[in-house]
C-alpha cells in the first residue's frame, strides 16, 4: 500500500537517507526503530512531504510522489495528505479551537464533509478515544495524553488509509503513554495500517508486524518483531537493544 | 505673510524643516503645469467659479474663518472681498480653496484653483515663476515693542549696538525677515516663526527673551486690540506690494486681474474693502487713481474710518469661544476620525499582504515585499503624503486630497503593521504549519484558518498602539491641503487668540478618540487570552 524506493536524501553534506527502500502493506503496522539521529522520523515524515528528498520515488495507494516542484507535485502531495494522516510528538492541536473543532476541521474544509456529518463522526471518534466529555474544551486545559489522542481522533476523522505516528509518546510520562499505547493497539487490532517511529519497546513488540531498525540513513535490519528482538542478525539491532534495555 | 521663494540661508533653517525645504525644491522643479496654458480665463467663464487659493491658518486681516456664522466654510477678511469683487468682473462666483499657504504656488501650477490671493508679494523671483498682477495693497512692516519695554522706542534703539543685543521675531521666510536679515547687524538675533500671532504672543511673555517683532503693518492693525501690552515702535518701514499669481501663460486672465484691480481703485471700491479693516492709510492713497462719476480726480481720500472698524475682536474667552468655535473643531474631529478609520483597515489589510508575500509567497513576492517594508519605514510620512499628492499628477493620476491622505497613511502604516505580523506569525510553532498541512490543507487554507487566527492574539496590543498613533499622525495631511483637527485648531486659536481654551478642547478631543479605542482593545485582548486558554 505504501512503498518507499531508493529514497535518498541530504542536509547539505550530509547524507541523512542512504537509499532506503521499504514496503508496507495494507493493515500492517510498521515500526521503525534506531538510535536517535538514524533517520527514522526524516524518513516518515518524507511520506506526506513535511520533508523532501533528493532522489528515489514514494508510491500511496497508487499516487506516485518523485523529488520536484510544480503543479503535479503539488497535486500528489495534497492527494496523499488527504489519505494518509499524521499524529506527532508534540501533538501540534490548534490551541484557538475546542476539541471538538480540531477533528472537524479538515473534514469540513478540506474533504467539503457535511458541517452535520463531520460533526457526528468527530463526537463518534472522540468517544472511542475516551474522550467525548471533553469536546468542549480548548486542547490547552487537557492533559497530555489527551491531548495526544485528540490528534489521533483529528487523524482519524480524514478516513485515512495509513496513519504515520511521530513518536507519540515521547512527551509524555508512563501513566500517560499507556492510555495513548492502548488506543493505538485498538486501532492496530481493527486493521488501520500504521506507521510509526517509536522508542516504545512494548508496543514495536506486542503490536507491531514488520519492525525496520534504521541507522545512519539506512534500514540495517528488518523482520518481524519476534525475530529481531529474539534473534537480532545485525550488530546495529545488538547494540541498539542493548543500549535501550540498559538505559531503561 | 508675503514670502520670497530664495535664498534658505542657513540660520534661517530653525522654524523649518529642512527635508521641507528640500521636498518643496524638488516638487517645485518637477511640478509643471498640468492644465493647457492660455485656457483659465475661459474656463472660469464656463463653470461660473473664480477658485481663488488661501490658507484660513494666516488669520486676519487676510483671510480668517467667520466668527458670526457657525458654517466653518464661510470666511471673512479683505482678501475675501477682493476676491468677489474680482469674480464678478470676469462673471464667475468665488470659491474659496484651503490650501496651506507656503504651497499655494504648487497647488496652483497643479491646476486645482485659478488664482493665489493671499498676501504673496511681487519679488523678481516670483515674477519669473508666475504671472503677477498689480498690486492689490501696498504693504508696510512695523516694529513692535512691549510697552513696558523704555529700551525700545525708535528705530534707533533696535539698530544701534550700544543697546546691546537684541532678539527679534518674524514670520520664517517672510518680508520681514529678509529686511532684518538685510540690515545685517550682529547684535539683532532674528527667530522664525510659523505664525504672525505666535510671534506677537511671544514677544508680549517675553518667550525666549524675545524683545521685538517685525510685523506686517495690516496684521498689527487688525490684532492690536487682542494685544494691549504690545506698542507700535516707530514709522512703517520697507513698502512692498502684495499681489495675485496666476500660472505662466495666462496673459488674458492676468490682464482682466489687472483691469479689475485698476477699476476697483478709480471707482473707490478697493478703498471701501480696505477701509474697513483699517488699512487704508496714506500709502494706499498715494496711487491716486481714483475718480468722481465725472471721470474727475477726487484727491486724496484718506479712511473714512475711525481707526478701530476693521479690527479683530479678541474679547471672547472663556466658555464663549468653546461655545462658538467648539462645534467647528468637533467637525474637524470628524475628519481625523475618517481618516484613521479609513486608512487603518486598509493599512491592515496591505500589511498582511506584505507580509504574507514576504514570509510565505516565493522570492519574487517576498524580496520586493522586503523592500516595500524598508523603503516605507525609512522615509517620513510626510515625505510619502508629498510623493502621492503632488507627484501622482504628474504620471497622470491625480487624487483628492483626502484620498491621498488615506492612501498616505495607509501605505505608511502598513509597513509597520507588517512588521508586527511577521513577528506575530513568526510566535506561532512550526508544529502547527505542519499539523495543518499533514491534515490536506494548502498553505493558504493553513495560514487563513491556522496561523493567522493564533497571531491575532499576539498583535492586537501593538497594532492599538499603532492605530492610537495614527490617530495623531493624521494631523501630518494638512500638509496636503486637508483640514483636520489639528489645522483647525490652528486656524481657529490664530484668529481668535483663544490658545489655551481651544488646545484644551482640542487635547479633550483627542483623548475622546484614542481612549475607546484602548478600552476596546484592553477588552478584546482579554476576550482572546480567555479564549486561547
Amino acid at each position: 500500500m505504501i512503498t518507499l524506493r531508493n529514497i535518498c536524501k541530504r542536509f547539505g553534506d550530509v547524507p541523512v537517507l542512504r537509499d532506503v527502500t521499504l514496503h508496507v502493506q495494507k493493515g500492517e503496522v510498521c515500526v521503525l526503530l534506531g538510535p536517535s539521529g538514524g533517520g527514522k522520523s526524516t524518513l516518515l515524515r518524507t511520506i506526506n512531504g513535511l520533508e523532501t528528498f533528493d532522489s528515489g520515488e514514494i508510491d500511496v495507494g497508487g499516487i506516485k510522489l518523485t523529488p520536484g516542484k510544480g503543479a503535479a507535485h503539488e497535486m500528489a502531495l495534497s492527494q496523499i495528505r488527504q489519505r494518509v494522516g499524521m499524529v506527532f510528538q508534540q501533538f501540534n492541536l490548534f490551541p484557538h479551537r475546542t476539541v471538538l473543532e480540531n477533528v472537524t476541521e479538515a473534514p469540513i474544509h478540506v474533504l467539503k464533509r457535511s458541517k452535520d456529518a463531520a460533526v457526528a463522526k468527530a463526537r463518534e471518534l472522540l468517544a472511542r478515544v475516551g474522550l467525548a466529555e471533553k469536546s468542549d474544551f480548548k486542547p490547552t486545559s487537557l492533559s497530555g495524553g489527551q491531548q495526544q489522542r485528540v490528534a489521533i481522533a483529528r487523524a482519524l476523522a480524514m478516513d485515512p488509509e495509513a496513519i504515520l505516528f511521530d513518536e507519540p509518546t515521547s512527551a509524555l510520562d508512563p501513566k500517560m503513554t499507556a492510555e495513548v499505547i492502548s488506543v493505538m493497539s485498538d486501532l492496530a487490532a481493527e486493521g488501520q495500517t500504521m506507521i510509526v517511529v517509536t522508542h516504545a519497546m512494548g508496543f514495536a513488540r506486542s503490536v507491531g508486524h514488520q519492525v525496520h531498525i534504521l541507522h545512519a540513513g539506512t534500514i540495517a535490519e528488518s523482520g518481524p518483531p519476534a525475530q529481531i528482538f529474539e534473534d537480532p542478525k545485525s550488530d546495529v539491532t545488538r547494540e541498539f537493544l542493548a543500549e535501550v534495555r540498559k538505559t531503561g | 505673510m508675503a514670502a520670497r521663494p530664495e535664498e534658505p540661508s542657513l540660520h534661517r533653517v530653525r522654524h523649518c524643516d529642512l527635508l521641507t525645504v528640500i521636498v518643496i525644491a524638488i516638487v517645485s522643479i518637477a511640478v509643471a503645469p498640468t492644465v493647457h496654458a492660455g485656457e483659465a480665463l475661459d474656463a472660469i467663464r464656463e463653470r461660473g467659479t473664480l477658485r481663488w487659493g488661501a490658507d484660513m491658518e494666516g488669520g486676519g486681516p487676510f483671510v480668517f474663518p467667520s466668527p458670526t456664522n457657525e458654517d466653518s466654510d464661510r470666511v471673512e477678511g479683505f482678501e475675501v472681498e477682493i476676491a468677489n469683487l474680482l469674480a464678478e468682473r470676469l462673471g464667475a462666483e468665488a470659491e474659496f480653496r484651503q490650501n496651506p499657504w507656503d504651497k499655494l504656488p504648487e497647488v496652483l501650477n497643479g491646476g486645482s484653483i485659478d488664482i493665489v490671493l493671499n498676501g504673496y508679494e511681487w519679488s523678481p523671483a516670483w515674477a519669473e515663476q508666475y504671472g503677477t498682477s498689480i498690486p492689490y495693497y501696498v504693504y508696510e512692516l512695523q516694529l513692535l515693542g512691549r510697552k513696558s519695554d523704555d529700551t525700545l522706542l525708535t528705530w534707533d534703539d533696535l539698530l544701534n549696538p550700544a543697546g546691546g543685543p537684541r532678539k527679534v521675531a518674524v514670520l520664517g521666510g517672510s518680508a520681514a525677515d529678509l529686511y532684518l536679515q538685510s540690515l545685517d547687524l550682529d547684535h539683532i538675533e532674528i527667530v522664525l516663526y510659523d505664525g504672525a500671532t505666535d510671534a506677537m504672543q511671544s514677544v508680549k511673555n517675553e518667550i525666549d527673551d524675545l524683545d521685538a517683532n517685525l510685523q506686517d503693518l495690516c496684521v498689527w492693525t487688525y490684532y492690536q486690540d487682542g494685544f494691549p501690552d504690545l506698542r507700535a515702535v516707530g514709522e512703517p518701514v520697507s513698502r512692498g506690494y502684495y499681489v495675485i499669481f496666476v500660472r505662466q501663460d495666462e496673459p488674458e486672465l492676468l490682464s482682466e486681474i489687472n483691469e479689475a484691480i485698476i477699476d476697483a481703485l478709480r471707482d473707490g471700491s478697493l478703498r471701501e474693502i480696505l477701509s474697513k479693516y483699517g488699512m487704508w492709510n496714506d500709502t494706499q492713497a498715494a496711487r491716486a487713481l481714483e475718480t468722481n462719476a465725472d471721470g474727475g480726480f477726487t484727491g486724496d481720500l484718506l479712511s473714512d474710518d475711525d481707526g478701530t472698524r476693521g479690527r479683530g475682536n479678541f474679547s471672547l474667552r472663556g466658555w464663549d469661544v468653546i461655545r462658538q468655535r467648539g462645534g467647528t473643531l468637533v467637525r474637524a474631529a470628524g475628519m481625523t476620525v475618517l481618516l484613521a478609520a479609513l486608512s487603518m483597515p486598509l493599512a491592515i489589510f496591505i500589511g498582511l499582504i506584505v507580509t504574507l508575500c514576504r514570509m510565505y509567497g516565493p522570492w519574487f513576492l517576498g524580496n520586493p515585499a522586503a523592500l516595500y517594508v524598508e523603503l516605507v519605514r525609512g522615509t517620513p510620512l510626510v515625505l510619502q503624503l508629498y510623493v502621492i499628492f503632488f507627484l501622482l499628477p504628474e504620471i497622470g493620476i491625480s487624487v483628492p486630497p483626502v484620498v491621498a491622505a488615506v492612501l498616505g497613511l495607509a501605505i505608511n502604516y502598513s509597513a509597520y503593521e507588517a512588521e508586527i505580523y511577521r513577528a506575530g506569525l513568526q510566535a506561532i510553532p512550526k508544529g502547527q504549519m505542519e499539523a495543518a498541512m499533514a491534515l490536506g490543507m494548502s498553505k493558504w487554507m493553513a495560514l487563513k484558518r491556522v496561523i493567522i487566527p493564533q497571531s491575532t492574539r499576539i498583535v492586537i496590543p501593538p497594532m492599538t498602539n499603532d492605530f492610537i498613533a495614527l490617530f495623531k499622525d493624521t494631523a501630518v495631511c494638512s500638509v496636503i491641503t486637508v483640514v483636520e483637527l489639528s489645522k483647525e485648531y490652528n486656524i481657529q486659536a490664530r484668529s481668535t487668540m483663544a490658545i489655551l481654551e481651544l488646545g484644551l478642547l482640542t487635547a479633550l478631543l483627542y483623548m475622546a478618540m484614542s481612549y475607546p479605542l484602548s478600552v476596546v482593545a484592553a477588552k478584546l485582548e482579554r476576550n482572546l487570552q480567555k479564549g486561547q486558554r
